[in-house]
Formats: C-alpha cells, sequence, structure tokens
C-alpha cells in the first residue's frame, strides 16, 4: 500500500479544517483527498456508493480496500509519521468500541461542530 | 597525605573508573541496536553511539566533578570512608539514572525505526475498483 485517497465532505468546515491540518503532517503513505461526491470521486471508484460517502468519511487504498467512519479515521493517524502508534493503540479492543463512539457523534455533528470559530477552515 | 585528601582522591578514581565502565558497556552492547534501527546503516550507528557515548561522559564526569566538595574536614579513616561511601552511592545512582535514559532513548528510536513497516491497525470495510485519475 502506498497511498491512501480519503473522500471529505468540502461543505464542513471541521473536515476543511482537518484538510488543512493533515497538509502540514509527515506522511508515511501518501494521502490525496478528494471531496465527495464530485466527478473526480465517480471517475476514480466507479463501483463505489457515494451516497454513503457522505454520512462519515471514506478512506480507499491504491489496492481499492475500502475503509469507512472509525476505520477510515484510524488510516489517516496510520499514514502519519507522528500519530500511526496511536492509529494501533486505539484500535485495541479496549479503546476501539469508545473511538466508534467519539467518531459517529463528531460525523454527525460535524456541521455544528464547525460553525465554532476555532475548526472553521477558512 | 591527610586523610580528607586521601578520600578525595579515592572518590575520584572510583568515580571515573564507574563512568568508564558504564560508558563502556553502553557503546559494546548499544551498537547492534543502533544498527538495526538505522537499518544495518553501520557507519551512521558508530556515528550516533559514539556521539551518544560523548554526551554521557560530558554529563557524568561533570557531576562527579561538582559533587566533589565534601563541606566539611573528615578526621579519622572511618569517616572518611563514610563521605567517600555516600558521594560514591550518589554517583552511581545518578550513573543508574542516565544509563536506563539512554535504554529509554535506544528502544525509543527503535520502535520509531520498526513503526514505518508495520501493517494497518484495522481490516478493510470493503473492496472497490480502482481508476487511475
Amino acid at each position: 500500500m502506498t497511498s491512501l485517497t480519503v473522500l471529505y465532505d468540502p461543505d464542513c468546515g471541521l473536515c476543511r479544517r482537518v484538510h488543512a491540518w493533515l497538509g502540514e503532517q509527515g506522511q508515511l503513505v501518501q494521502l490525496n483527498l478528494i471531496p465527495i461526491k464530485t466527478d473526480e470521486a465517480r471517475h476514480r471508484f466507479p463501483h463505489l456508493d457515494h451516497e454513503v460517502t457522505s454520512k462519515d468519511l471514506t478512506v480507499i487504498s491504491d489496492q481499492g480496500e475500502v475503509y469507512f467512519g472509525p476505520k477510515a479515521w484510524l488510516m489517516v493517524l496510520w499514514a502519519l509519521v507522528g500519530y500511526r502508534e496511536w492509529s494501533y493503540r486505539l484500535a485495541a479492543p479496549e479503546l476501539l468500541p469508545t473511538v466508534r463512539r467519539v467518531v459517529s457523534l463528531i460525523s454527525q455533528h460535524r456541521y455544528q461542530i464547525g460553525r465554532v470559530s476555532v475548526f472553521r477552515g477558512e | 597525605m591527610t586523610i580528607d585528601i586521601a578520600t578525595y582522591l579515592l572518590y575520584l578514581a572510583i568515580s571515573i573508573g564507574l563512568t568508564i565502565w558504564v560508558a563502556h558497556t553502553l557503546h559494546k552492547n548499544g551498537r547492534v541496536f543502533l544498527v538495526d534501527v538505522f537499518h544495518g546503516n553501520e557507519a551512521l550507528a558508530d556515528s550516533v553511539n559514539h556521539l551518544l557515548v560523548v554526551g554521557f561522559y560530558l554529563i557524568n564526569l561533570g557531576y562527579v566533578s561538582l559533587a566533589l566538595k565534601l563541606g566539611y574536614t573528615v578526621a579519622t579513616a572511618k569517616e572518611g570512608i563514610e563521605a567517600l561511601s555516600s558521594k560514591v552511592g550518589m554517583v552511581l545512582v545518578v550513573l543508574g539514572a542516565m544509563h536506563f535514559f539512554n535504554l529509554y532513548v535506544f528502544s525509543r528510536m527503535r520502535r520509531r525505526a520498526t513503526t514505518r513497516f508495520q501493517p494497518p491497525p484495522v481490516a478493510p470495510d470493503a473492496f472497490t475498483a480502482v481508476r487511475e485519475a
């Protein structure tokens, strides 16, 4: 696996903030960010259900492995130099249920969180 | 030679001897670790190993030298041995702490180097066809 494509929601401030933050991080695996439901996303992944990608973060490897929601967040951490160790820690069976809850909470409320000025990705 | 001076000289001899022994142990056994961390790049491993040992010497000999002064006069041989014992004891504790710190640095470097090749933390949810951009 040499690169990961991250399908993110460009309409949410939090997602844009994270997008900017990812650009500043050292990457062990190359991250390509593509906005969801765009022509580019549909062209790259013709058989993917693109409606689902608007519900939560989706990450797809260059081998076609699809990671959705909490797993997608863990894969993004795994790709970063400074956070790979954390991806293993958070993926441990003791912590994964909590990660699932927190991630789904953030994803559901991402537009509200995005309105808080600190997270606005302008 | 008074007992004072004998105590100081013995203190220096024992402390410097111990520092050299610990630094030598670190230098000899740390190399294997570093060669692994730097993926078999022996020149780089030797260089980092040497630099670490220099730092180790500087800190320990600095401490030995700063802690030399007794602050009171030693009249009898008994007092001399007691003073020597407490001074050398402190040097041993500092050496031990430095040694464990070095081990921590080595293991951290090693862990960092090995995570680079570790597989993803989770299994994929599905598979899909990918078209080139």
